[in-house]
């Protein structure tokens, strides 16, 4: 091999492992992570799960926003679905909004959920799960509890029906209407 | 009577094959052409609660003589693009297609040039003049000049 051929040869070669390099580096930089209590949540604009059109959450800003995240094929979320119409209907009066997501699933399933468990706030679809993703969900049912400026105050990693999860979830909501 | 009873079963379980009217997909195809939302593999390699939910709907569907497309079309709608195990003809992703191919191509080439110039390095190359002399035609004319006078 003549040195021009080597010399452009190991050019490519070297320019093939950079871009992968490169590459890599790029993926680990933009990995999603769940928002930290504090921090800004995620802004989003999803499709209503029972008709036309979209929700977006910045036109909640200036409320209290409970964002659960669920699918009809989760077993804890069915444990949890009637405890949060139960809140839903109690704290709705002082101004708090409880949006649902629902996440990986077939909405057709989604709306008999729905229908099923009778409940009557919110209810949005992310199918693709790109929504889901910048909130960090790594497994549902998982819930958000934003204060009026849009700022996550907890992020409970299991339904508000386990024992852990109740008080902290109510403290949450008395917080974030504050 | 009888005879019309056997008819009228006949055509009863004959139904739902008649009712097709082009081959039937099947779930075990489109269980590898799909995957699984929440695991990242495709459906058949994954028993979790959202793959289950995935497989039943395609077997409804394949019942119901929906053809391979309009099942992944029906999923597409749902869940995205990603839903697929196979990337997209379009955009971006026409690379994750081309890319395998060029790099082969290119491979082989780079292989064929690598051979062909070794096996031409291996042809022995012809002397141009006494063995080891580097000596252009001139300057062997001059060197023997030069040695003619000390004959």
């Amino acid at each position: 091999m003549t040195r021009g051929l080597k010399g452009t040869a190991q050019l490519l070669a070297l320019a093939c492992v950079a871009g992968l390099l490169a590459l890599l580096v790029w993926s680990v930089v933009h990995q999603e992570h769940a928002p930290g209590v504090g921090s800004a949540a995620p802004a989003f604009t999803l499709r209503k799960l029972d008709g036309p059109g979209t929700v977006s959450l910045s036109s909640y800003r200036g409320k209290p926003v409970v964002l659960n995240f669920w699918a009809s094929w989760c077993e804890p979320c069915k444990s949890e679905a009637a405890v949060l119409e139960r809140d839903w209907t109690s704290y709705r009066g002082r101004g708090v909004v409880f949006l649902g997501v629902d996440y990986h699933d077939l909405s057709s399933d989604a709306r008999r959920f729905v229908s099923a468990h009778a409940l009557t706030f919110p209810m949005l679809q992310d199918g693709s799960g790109n929504v889901t993703k910048r909130y960090g969900i790594s497994q549902v049912p998982e819930t958000y509890v934003l204060d009026r400026r849009g700022k996550v105050v907890a992020h409970l990693r299991g339904p508000i029906t386990d024992p852990g999860f109740a008080d902290q979830f109510r403290s949450a909501i008395a917080k974030a209407v504050e | 009577m009888r005879f019309l009873a056997v008819v009228a079963a006949a055509l009863v379980l004959a139904a739902p094959a008649a009712a097709c009217a082009h081959p039937r997909t099947s779930l075990s195809y489109l269980q590898g052409q799909v995957m699984c939302p929440t695991c990242h593999t495709t459906l058949d390699m994954s028993d979790s609660q959202a793959a289950q939910q995935i497989k039943g709907f395609i077997a409804q569907k394949v019942a119901a003589c929906w053809t391979a497309e309009q099942i992944e079309s029906a999923l597409v709608a749902n869940y995205g693009q990603q839903i697929l195990a196979a990337p997209s003809h379009k955009g971006f992703d026409l690379l994750a297609w081309w890319l395998p191919i060029v790099g082969v191509l290119a491979g082989a080439v780079v292989l064929a040039l690598g051979v062909w110039r070794w096996s031409r390095r291996k042809e022995p190359e012809e002397p141009d003049g006494p063995a080891g002399s580097g000596l252009d035609e001139e300057e062997e004319r001059r060197l023997d000049d030069l040695l003619a006078r000390f004959d």
